[in-house]
């Protein structure tokens, strides 16, 4: 056998082309059982293929299989167990095998749960599944290599976090969920059943939109705590291709509640679910063709399956357009309430789901921009107050209607009464107005900005008072009832921590020298000796910083991590220290490592790049070499210089640039110009020596002073940090693990008795 | 529904559609060379590499400087108020995105991004 893997890969493309024909063949009429039968082993078949294909992927990464491409680019000997299993999805082709995995094992559950939709839900599920055969098989993780090297690259650093370890599977489950509800609303106009198709794909919508928020939250929590910069949402299209579909399928889950309980929508509700899903698909093309190659911090590689995708789109588009087109006139329109007032549950949730809507078409919209401006002119990217500036209107909107719709019955509701029941909204909103300012007034880049966080915090404390109400209420009543009240409680917590984390942080970056207290944002620091540890390939840099505060001491453990990356040069990562805390973080980022070096006060010294030294009346820094002067010379010699910035007694700065000129055979030859020092002495600096490995220069000094003996201090080893206290971070965490909570609630409550 | 709420719900969404246009136009960055950069008022990117022992940090701003080259030769020192990007030094393309100040003649970057020679880094998140 040449190639197990692919040739699974083939049978289970094999297998799931026939079960979409048995299908097919059991909606054209011809009610068989024979075809139905024969349908349901052959998708069996395929889920046992798949997972075949996804056992050997696994084995041939824990038996270093290198011979195996995608092997030798993901994985390495040196991986520990939960690396290795995660190298299965690190790359493009193992994320691809995963969604189809998890589709087919979804795909079973829903086999059986589908009942008298089952052909048609099933034909137009397997058709998603054959597209991704093909795409998996075009761009399959079991390309061998001629050679198998001794090793492979490994796993990038930044993915080796528990975090990273699960959140792929969580994102692709979800994913793969997205195609249940299309599926069933899809049948449903294919049908001409236009309610049935809404109980029992509620649970499913419930669940892709868990599953897949799930994974948005872990990925910011992964990004705040591993990438060191200091923030969990950039807006990178990655993210957004993660947040798009969850915007609308959350739109869709709220319309399909208010078509099961009013008989509202169904023409929305259709729309929704394709959107949804051809998200799913629009982003998978976004992120993996390599259309936004030099537009996010994510590199991707056109891998030679846009053309597919693309393919896949359309026809999914065509589907969705067809059906809707030629059934549209026939699907009846709600009679129940025809003129709800404005003032009613139902407006609150059409409002509600418009808002999604628009949200979702911003941000695709931003995530896009590249594509529209290539047509128009140059590709460019939006930058992020695009988002912000765009879902920061939408948000406040969202937020006042939570603080009063839920309160409401469907129907006609009187002011007075809901008003009564608002009280608790009042009350949160006055609280949160008032620990603001106490804060003070938010400052923002723009005046009109300030206000938007201002009032985000009003809202988001109103909608947390009223929910907080709402959900003790029902969960004494009754535990399922209470998913959508806990779930906005959720929301107003999140938004709290949104407005808390991003527009009240502060930070300071400062040099830390060893020994040395410094005091910062109220905090002591001390550096202890930084010490090293080899690991891996790599070394670490441990940063032990003293840190004091009133009565409490503790010791935070940043450190600096570098290993020689592919390219053979130093990649560096850097490791937040995070001091946890109710109401706020303490964030400490180590930058960059200054190592001790001597203070010249005789006539000659080294002086290393980057750093400032004083010595004699001069203050001097090397920043660069300058390579210019090597273009257009003889081949024996060669002349490099170097740019100092020198200033006398802090006052008449200027550049110098004195060079060397070196035989390429001998070393060092000539000793070059002499350069005069700034102010008013009589005093020269001459290039003698040049390290560019250590980016270290040698200088001879001439002038005042220059006889006098030498004396060797050492300045001390120092620490670059960025020292942040970040509010809130606590409260945001909280707040998005309570909108998943209310949405497995939901899950429960949806389910089909 | 009544028809006035079609209509004011239609003013509504074409009016957020407006203002999302309106800052759609007003945030883009456009790709541009280093001259391009150094003479233009509103934030830019600009593609090139870092050049090779440029970077540090600077001890007064702390602050991560470095010198940014595009493929013509025009290089111009690039100053960016965060951490440095952890695979900066394994780059094979550095973007920088913010704007020129001819007064200190420098490049205040917002956002740098990286590129690296492999084939997909970085988060895995829905690719």
């Amino acid at each position: 056998m040449s190639n197990l893997g692919q040739v699974t890969m083939w049978l289970g493309l094999i297998a799931i082309g026939i079960s979409s024909v048995c299908y097919a063949v059991v909606v054209s009429g011809k009610d068989s059982e024979v075809a139905k039968n024969a349908a349901r082993l052959s998708f069996v078949a395929f889920s046992v293929f798949v997972t075949i294909a996804s056992m050997l992927l696994m084995h041939f990464i824990l038996n270093h299989e290198f011979v195996y491409s995608y092997v030798a680019r993901y994985s390495s000997r040196d991986l520990s167990l939960e690396y290795l299993v995660s190298s299965f999805w690190a790359g493009q082709e193992g994320s691809f095998l995963l969604w189809v995995l998890l589709g087919a094992w979804l795909g079973i559950f829903l086999m059986f749960r589908a009942r008298n939709m089952e052909p048609h839900v099933m034909l137009i599920y397997n058709l998603n599944n054959v597209f991704l055969m093909i795409l998996l098989i075009k761009q399959s993780p079991f390309h061998m290599l001629p050679l198998p090297p001794p090793d492979g690259n490994g796993l990038n650093m930044l993915l080796q976090d528990p975090w990273m370890v699960i959140h792929p599977p969580i994102v692709f489950l979800g994913y793969a969920a997205f195609t249940i509800p299309f599926a069933y609303a899809v049948s449903a106009l294919w049908r001409r059943e236009y309610d049935a198709w809404i109980k029992p794909a509620l649970p499913w919508t419930a669940f892709a939109f868990v599953s897949l928020g799930a994974g948005i939250i872990i990925g910011g929590y992964w990004s705040y705590k591993v990438l060191g910069w200091g923030g969990y949402w950039g807006w990178d299209p990655v993210e957004n291709a993660s947040l798009l579909p969850w915007l609308a399928g959350m739109a869709l889950m709220h319309g399909m509640i208010l078509q099961k309980t009013r008989g509202k929508l169904r023409k929305t509700n259709f729309m929704l679910a394709a959107f949804s899903f051809l998200l799913v698909i629009y982003c998978t093309f976004l992120t993996r063709s390599g259309v936004l190659a030099d537009f996010s911090v994510h590199s991707f590689v056109d891998l030679g399956i846009t053309g597919w995708l693309v393919i896949f789109m359309f026809a999914f588009i065509a589907i969705s357009i067809f059906l809707f087109v030629t059934r549209a006139k026939e699907i009846p329109v709600s009679k129940k309430g025809e003129n709800p007032s404005y003032f009613s549950r139902e407006f609150g949730l059409i409002a509600a789901m418009i808002l999604l809507c628009l949200s979702t078409l911003v941000t695709g919209l931003g995530t896009s921009a590249p594509l529209i401006t290539r047509m128009l002119e140059q590709a460019s990217k939006v930058s992020t107050e695009f988002y912000v500036n765009t879902n920061l209107p939408l948000a406040l909107f969202m937020l006042l209607l939570l603080s009063f719709v839920p309160l409401m019955a469907w129907g006609k509701n009187s002011f007075s009464k809901v008003g009564a029941k608002a009280k608790w909204a009042g009350a949160g909103a006055v609280v949160a107005l008032v620990i603001t300012l106490l804060n003070g007034y938010p400052d923002m880049e723009a005046p009109l900005l300030s206000l938007g966080v201002l009032l985000l915090s009003i809202l988001g404390g109103a909608v947390t008072g009223m929910n907080l109400l709402l959900a003790t209420k029902l969960i004494r009543k009754k535990i399922t009832i209470s998913s959508g009240a806990i779930a906005h409680l959720g929301v107003g917590l999140m938004f709290l921590g949104i407005v808390a984390s991003s527009a009240y942080d502060r930070s300071e970056k400062l040099l830390l020298p060893q020994d040395t207290v410094k005091s910062v944002l109220g905090y002591e620091i001390m550096l202890n000796g930084p010490q090293f540890s080899r690991e891996g390939k790599g070394m670490r840099l441990h940063f032990p910083l003293d840190i004091k505060r009133r009565e409490s001491q503790f010791t935070a453990k940043p450190d600096i991590y570098s290993e020689r990356g592919r390219g053979g040069k130093m990649q560096r990562f850097t490791h937040p220290h995070i001091r946890k805390g109710l109401m706020s973080d303490l964030y400490i980022s180590p930058l960059d490592f200054e190592p001790g070096q001597e203070k010249g006060s005789g006539n000659s010294l080294d002086l290393k790049r980057g750093n400032k030294i004083a010595f004699h009346d001069y203050e001097l820094e090397f920043t660069g070499f300058d390579v210019s002067g090597m273009m257009g010379q003889d081949a024996r010699n060669m002349t490099v210089g170097a740019n100092i910035v020198a200033s006398y007694k802090g006052d008449d700065r200027a550049t110098l640039k004195p060079v060397i000129t070196m035989s390429k055979k001998h070393g060092p030859s000539s000793p070059s110009s002499r350069v005069k020092l700034p102010g008013p002495d009589d005093a020269y600096l001459t290039l003698e020596r040049i390290d560019a490995g250590a980016k270290t220069i040698g200088l001879v000094y001439e002038g005042p002073g220059s006889a006098s003996e030498k004396s060797a201090e050492k300045s001390p080893p120092a620490v670059i940090a960025e020292v942040s206290i970040k509010p809130g971070m606590t409260v945001l965490w909280l707040g998005t693990f309570l909108i998943l909570v209310g949405g497995s609630i939901a899950v429960v409550r949806r389910w089909p008795k | 529904m009544p028809k006035k709420s079609y209509i004011i719900g239609g003013v509504i969404i074409v009016l957020a559609m407006a203002m999302a246009m309106y800052s759609f136009k007003s945030t883009l960055t456009p790709y541009v060379t280093v001259g391009e950069a150094k003479a233009s008022k509103r934030p830019v990117q600009v593609a090139g590499i870092a050049v090779k022992g440029t970077e540090r940090y600077d001890l007064k701003t702390n602050n991560f400087l470095f010198t940014l080259r595009e493929d013509g030769g025009a290089q111009m020192l690039v100053e960016y108020d965060g951490p440095r990007p952890g695979n900066f030094d394994d780059a094979t393309k550095v973007v920088a995105i913010g704007k020129y100040e001819p007064t200190k003649q420098v490049f205040t970057a917002k956002e740098l991004l990286v590129k690296c020679p492999t084939k997909y880094e970085g988060r895995v998140k829905g690719e």
